[in-house]
């Protein structure tokens, strides 16, 4: 069928024929009956359907309203002649899918032609993406409140984790300066009273005794150096090791790194040789952990060579590279390729056998590489066993720092003369051991030495008896240095004492809580009497008399 | 094949099944979409490969699956989506069979690249109608079948449909005779 919708009209307007679908679902719309009593023209202001208005509309579209239903009906007008008629064929308007059930139209009832329902499927196919999209969305939007939920859960469980991390690293901290205070102050009685003893600052000693003392002060040294090293690890893990970064003289630092080891190496029959590269005198670099380095490495070249081999020092420069590579060289015993890898991390000894023969932590390598890496820098092994090893630390330099001269010092002696006349030095610390060693070699050294056991006594004798210069321990009962320095510089009789502040714990931000609460110069214990003895000099001799 | 195919898969066996077969099967099949988008073009592989990891997760034949999909693909899916125009699509079960050649060749109209099957009728009577059905996709004659026992309960209609040829074993095409009311006792 062409035109199920159709209809034809007589002059009169009244239906004269009705196609298939319209008859089905317009039941009443039969042969005879005017067209007005079932549809009108939907458009405002033509109300009349009449045969004057049909002869305008050929070339136009038609649309009928149902006047019992809500269907509309889009049609064209055709004009028969003799007798007069007007055809209308078309098909009904519709704008959702749901529109066919509510007017009870199947889609047999178009005809093919018409493109009708493919339109409404198009549309419902739009629909059902726009749905889709929509989900989707929803979905999405579901997703991301779920992720920014799981997001401020992990956040919150990590600010947790956080701050147990950041206990437990305070507590790391706290154990490592306890430790460090702890292992300390024997440490500072032991070596402090081996030099003394060893200067017969408390009697002559037979030569059994001198050598039995030395073996105590190297010893002592030996833990001493542990323990350093065991701190500087920790630091650098804890990331609190800033480095002290200036002008450093190569050659200097070189030759003080290989004093470290001379006698050692003279014992065992070893040479040493230092090659400088004339290109490279300076670096930047801190000059103290510079020698911590080359020391380490020096000390395991002569451990690990046998009487009658050689360490070699070398410096090398690379402009291209703007590296400096210092060497240590030696003819030793060697390392297995699959030993390197090991070497550098912390606590590994390379075989028990090995260990036996030259025993030591495993800390020292660890910590040069930490240290270089500190600086910019690295570390480069290579060996053989049997033949030797080349353990090379390189360094970022630039030549234009070689020009600059290094900020280096010496400190002359100067003989003090009678004792009873010498400076008055006060000596706080709780510790009677520290007391008796540092009092003892002072005393030795023509000092008059006054005491103090906590902070209170220590403000109280220098009010009393003015002393020269100030040797004040931090950790003291009743009150610490810290506070007995502050203390001290409020008052402006002695806001220019000269103060050393003598610390066995040697935390990251000691040093700095002693310069800010007043103290001149900071020193970890143990203390080196000979060289704190030059301190003291170097310090009053550039104060001005009170 | 259209997204609406994996989807209608997809619902069966989510909600016959539950959510934790359907994960199984797509992990079976090797299928980590999550989302198919129903007027989005997929490989037939796909679907085929859903099909096999369906039937082996669910412990079912393939034809059963495929019986099973053709009912649900009738009566839920397309309902969903073109329940109306599914519904409008004739009056009762023979005139919606009558119109079934028309309504493949307006979907194919609308998705072009759905290469739907092509479907004929002939020797109508009251109460029956020879199914004529081509397609590319092969081994889906057990989904015509269901889809017709689909169409079926739609209108309420108890049928019986009977395949008489078998492409899968030489014929041109399949074939299926549906009878109804009266002609199902002939």
């Amino acid at each position: 069928m062409l035109f199920p919708f159709h209809f034809m009209l007589d002059e009169c307007m009244n239906v004269l024929a009705i196609g298939s679908a319209l008859s089905r679902i317009s039941p009443k719309m039969v042969q005879g009956s005017p067209l007005a009593s079932h549809f009108r023209l939907s458009r405002r202001g033509q109300e009349v359907l009449d045969a004057k208005f049909l002869l305008r509309q050929t070339a136009s579209l038609i649309i009928f309203e149902s006047l019992t239903s809500s269907l509309f009906l889009r049609m064209q007008v055709l004009l028969i002649e003799n007798p007069k008629r007007y055809l209308f064929v078309g098909s009904p308007w519709l704008r959702k899918v749901n529109e066919l059930k509510t007017l009870g139209i199947v889609l047999q009832d178009f005809a093919l032609h018409d493109s009708t329902v493919d339109l409404l499927q198009v549309q419902k196919t739009q629909e059902i993406n726009l749905d889709e999209a929509r989900e989707a969305v929803e979905k999405l939007e579901k997703q991301k409140e779920g992720l920014e939920q799981v997001v401020e859960e992990r956040t919150h469980a990590l600010t947790l984790a956080n701050k147990e991390l950041s206990r437990a690293m305070q507590s790391k901290d706290d154990f490592l300066s306890t430790m460090s205070h702890e292992l300390r102050t024997p440490l500072n009685a032991i070596l402090g009273l081996s030099e003394s003893l060893v200067e017969n600052i408390y009697g002559e000693l037979n030569r059994k005794q001198a050598r039995s003392i030395e073996t105590i002060a190297e010893s002592g040294q030996h833990l001493l150096s542990l323990v350093n090293d065991l701190l500087d690890i920790a630091k650098i893990g804890a990331g609190k090791m800033d480095l002290d970064l200036s002008i450093t003289s190569v050659e200097d630092v070189c030759k003080a790194s290989l004093r470290f080891i001379t006698g050692i190496a003279t014992k065992k029959k070893i040479s040493i040789e230092l090659i400088l590269d004339p290109n490279a005198t300076t670096i930047y670099a801190d000059q103290r952990r510079l020698k911590q380095m080359l020391v380490n490495l020096l000390s395991n070249a002569v451990k690990f060579t046998e009487g009658g081999g050689s360490v070699v020092l070398k410096t090398k420069s690379d402009r291209e590279r703007n590296t400096l590579d210092i060497s240590v060289v030696d003819s030793g015993i060697g390392i297995s390729a699959i030993d390197i890898e090991k070497l550098f991390r912390p606590f590994t000894q390379l075989d028990s056998k090995v260990s036996r023969q030259y025993p030591g932590t495993g800390l020292g390598l660890s910590l040069v590489l930490r240290l270089a890496e500190l600086h910019g820098g690295s570390v480069k092994v290579e060996s053989d066993i049997g033949t030797g090893s080349r353990f090379t630390v390189s360094l970022p330099w630039s030549q234009s720092t070689t020009d600059l001269s290094p900020p280096f010092k010496n400190l002359g002696e100067t003989n003090l003369g009678d004792a009873s006349e010498g400076p008055l030095i006060l000596i706080a610390d709780d510790n009677e051991i520290n007391l008796s060693t540092i009092g003892d070699y002072l005393l030795a050294h023509g000092f008059r030495i006054i005491q103090a056991r906590n902070g209170l006594e220590a403000i109280k004798a220098v009010r009393d008896h003015n002393p020269e210069l100030v040797l004040m321990d931090i950790q003291m009962p009743l009150m610490n240095g810290i506070d007995a320095i502050k203390a001290l510089r409020t008052d402006r009789f002695f806001e220019s004492i000269p103060i050393l502040a003598l610390t066995s714990r040697a935390m990251v931000g000691d040093q700095e809580r002693c310069i800010e609460a007043g103290a001149d110069e900071y020193h970890s214990k143990p203390v080196n009497l000979k060289q704190l003895v030059q301190t003291i000099l170097s310090r009053l001799k550039s104060t001005k008399p009170r | 094949m259209y997204g609406m195919v994996n989807k209608a898969i997809q619902d069966l066996v989510t909600i016959q099944f539950g959510e934790d077969k359907w994960e199984a099967v797509k992990r079976k099949a090797g299928v980590e979409i999550d989302s198919f988008i129903s007027n989005e073009g997929y490989p037939d592989s796909l679907t085929y490969g859903l099909v096999g990891a369906a039937s082996e997760v669910l412990g079912l034949s393939a034809d059963q699956i495929l019986f099973a999909f053709g009912e649900f693909w009738v009566l839920h899916t397309a309902k969903l989506g073109y329940g109306d125009l599914l519904s409008s699509a004739g009056r009762n079960l023979g005139e919606f069979l009558d119109y079934l050649p028309t309504f493949h060749v307006r979907v194919g109209l609308i998705f072009p690249n759905l290469k739907p099957p092509r479907f004929e009728t002939s020797d109508r009577l009251a109460e029956q109608v020879t199914m004529h059905y081509y397609s590319h996709r092969p081994g889906l004659s057990m989904m015509v079948l269901g889809l017709f026992s689909g169409v079926a309960k739609m209108y309420d209609t108890p049928a019986t449909t009977t395949q008489i040829k078998f492409k899968d074993k030489g014929d041109d095409h399949d074939e299926f005779i549906v009878r109804w009311g009266d002609a199902m006792n002939a």
